[in-house]
């Protein structure tokens, strides 16, 4: 489903992705983890085209994604993105903010781009905030509404970037709880946290990078128990101690 | 006191090149400075010479050179036409420069939520970015109207008939300087004063 | 067009140019100090709290940002003369940018100061220091910083506005240009030497505001 052939990218000097082969096969949950500046959020941003790569291919469905002749607006049609800031629009409500893709880029009608978002809106709780503005939100709220947005266009692949990173502690349940609901759907997600309890109860695989490098890859068990290679375990033990 | 009449003629005529100059400069500077924010270097190189030429010379030295040098190329202007064009010029580049500012000032994440979302580039504009940009468009905006409503002054020097030039050739005729000019800076804080009172007023209310 | 531009007839009228431009820069110079003066005193009345200088400094200002520059200008090189004063045209020219800076100076300068943070103020009063100690040892450095790049700003303004001067017969750059045309008509080679000469001084300044910018900036992160 997600294909990274021989893919290298560099930003100036900085080689952040290094020779990444990688299959993601459809409905994986595929967790990615790392020290910071290891590439993981790099990694993720390349595959809907947010950042370019320099060498090697990705392939999305068939669709090269760094092709010139690529029709990106179908390509990200298919895949929703959620960030680390949430980043909704803050002058639109949260209908609006959920509507706005499918009437601007599906062309979808008004009357039925709504009830599209205020069923999204419902399947990540929020039906009773759909008139606020996200100023009025909490964080947790705002993370949750920008997932419905991310899943409004009905993609087959969800991406996270540190979806709980910016968020006050009470708060990362809620998030993580919709997210748990979406693996039960058979999504296919490329999550990048640092949210291990999470990647033991759903993840099929997991994924560690370091340096632009993919270092070790397994099951959650594999990886968290029996990790092959030193730097996963000086990482493991560095997160889990406090 | 019956030369009043030609002063509002006087004040009718800068109202009138005032407000079409407003006009004219609000779209074509929303239009440069959409461009010289893009990503494209061309783009942004070539708007921004027009604009450092604009902002480098006088005013009175760009009128001079469209009322006397564009007739040299080929191009005929009347003055009030050469006025039109001189304003237009002038002031679309410090419009584009406003606009520009505040497209810039929109944080990279919501670029990158409407490009994930499949947004072409003009839709991220019209309906995410500038919507959002106006907060901080608007009060400069305003400010370069009052600006522009005052540059009008500047093109009595080729004989259009505006407030400047009623007052200085009825100086020539009844000279009392000070009365004169007196009631021409008058007339003119009639129509500045409540748009700088708007810019303030928008200033503080954008800045919540 | 340009194929003809005849660059003999700008070497001839050079020396001229070189006059305008060093009227120009006097007049800026000279301007440009006189305005400050003139901002930091109206500055001063306009925060006073005293309503009897508060009140005419902030008339002057206003007055002075809601009408035309060539007004104020004409107003006085033409009213002057009625009230008995018969100055030279480049004093009166100078006169008219002084206030006219000035207001435009006193309000950057009275933006700056509130510019600074309120808790600043209030560890000024908690130690005990006076209006004036406040102002001078914690308020104005701060809001130096954030002065300067606009006040700079307003000094290319302020060349690019002496060249109304012309318009009162003040043999300064532009006048230059106009009396090239006069005597010649060949108006494309001297307005655009003049604009040539006016893009050199515009470049000048911006360099120097821009690398103030960078430099204060540094400042202000401490």
């Amino acid at each position: 489903m997600i294909e990274f052939k021989n893919v290298n990218k560099w930003f100036d000097k900085l080689h952040v992705l290094n020779d990444i082969n990688l299959k993601i096969p459809k409905g994986e949950v595929l967790v990615i983890c790392g020290p910071s500046g290891s590439g993981k959020s790099t990694l993720i941003r390349c595959i809907n085209r947010l950042e370019k790569i320099q060498q090697g291919q990705i392939i999305v469905n068939d669709t090269p994604v760094h092709d010139k002749s690529t029709n990106l607006t179908k390509l990200r049609a298919e895949i929703g993105f959620v960030f680390q800031q949430f980043h909704l629009y803050p002058h639109m409500t949260v209908l609006q903010n959920v509507m706005l893709a499918p009437v601007n880029v599906k062309k979808i009608a008004k009357t039925k781009a709504e009830k599209i978002a205020l069923e999204k809106l419902e399947q990540v709780g929020l039906t009773e905030k759909s008139g606020a503005y996200p100023a009025q939100l909490s964080g947790g709220q705002q993370q949750r509404v920008a997932i419905a947005r991310g899943l409004v266009m009905s993609p087959e692949i969800m991406l996270f970037d540190e979806p709980t990173s910016a968020l006050d502690p009470e708060m990362i349940g809620e998030v993580l709880d919709v997210m748990v609901n979406l693996v039960s759907e058979g999504m296919t997600m490329c999550v990048v946290t640092h949210e291990m309890g999470f990647a033991k109860k759903v993840a099929d695989r997991v994924l560690f990078m370091d340096e632009g490098k993919i270092v070790e890859t397994g099951t959650p068990g594999e990886f968290f128990d029996n990790p092959q290679t030193d730097r996963a375990s000086e990482f493991i033990s560095k997160i889990l101690t406090h | 006191m019956e030369i009043f009449p030609f002063f509002l003629k006087g004040l009718w005529m800068t109202s009138k090149i005032g407000f079409i100059s407003l006009v004219t400069c609000t779209l074509i500077g929303f239009i440069l400075g959409i461009f010289r924010s893009s990503d494209s270097t061309i783009l942004k190189r070539m708007v921004g010479v027009y604009v450092a030429f604009v902002r480098g010379t006088p005013f009175v030295v760009q009128i001079f050179i469209v009322f006397f040098i564009l007739p040299e190329w080929g191009v005929q202007l009347e003055a009030f036409s050469a006025a039109l064009l001189a304003m237009a010029i002038m002031g679309s580049a410090f419009i584009c420069e406003i606009v520009a500012g505040g497209i810039n000032s929109i944080p990279k994440g919501q670029w990158e939520a409407a490009t994930s979302a499949g947004l072409n580039r003009i839709q991220q504009l019209r309906l995410v970015i500038i919507p959002q940009a106006m907060k901080v468009i608007l009060p400069p905006l305003v400010g370069q109207y009052v600006l522009l409503i005052k540059d009008t002054s500047v093109v009595s020097v080729i004989g259009i008939m505006e407030l400047t030039r009623v007052g200085w050739v009825t100086v020539v005729r009844i000279p009392e300087g000070l009365m004169v000019f007196t009631l021409v800076g008058f007339l003119y804080f009639i129509i500045s004063y409540p748009l700088i009172l708007l810019s303030n007023y928008l200033e503080k209310k954008m800045a919540v | 067009m340009l194929v003809d531009f005849n660059f003999r007839v700008i070497l001839e009228y050079l020396p001229l140019f070189l006059t305008g431009l060093r009227s120009t820069f006097f007049i800026a110079i000279v301007s440009i100090a006189l305005a400050l003066i003139t901002g930091i005193i109206a500055c001063s009345c306009r925060i006073s709290g005293i309503k009897f200088i508060k009140y005419p400094a902030i008339a002057y200002i206003e007055i002075v940002r809601s009408t035309p520059l060539l007004v104020q200008i004409y107003f006085l090189y033409f009213g002057l003369p009625t009230l008995g004063l018969k100055i030279p045209e480049i004093q009166t020219g100078i006169l008219a940018l002084m206030l006219n800076s000035g207001a435009y100076m006193a309000e950057i300068i009275r933006a700056g100061i509130n510019s600074v943070d309120e808790g600043q103020i209030e560890a000024g009063i908690s130690s005990g220091l006076n209006y004036v100690q406040r102002m001078r040892l914690i308020i104005l450095p701060q809001a130096l910083g954030v002065t300067i790049p606009p006040l700079l700003g307003q000094n290319i303004v302020l060349v690019k506005d002496s060249a109304l001067l012309s318009l009162i017969s003040v043999m300064e750059l532009t006048r230059c240009g106009q009396t090239m045309t006069s005597e010649r008509f060949m108006p494309t080679e001297a307005f655009l030497t003049v604009a040539f000469f006016y893009m050199c001084i515009y470049f000048c300044l911006k360099a120097l505001a821009d690398w103030s910018q960078r430099k204060l900036i540094f400042r202000e992160a401490y």
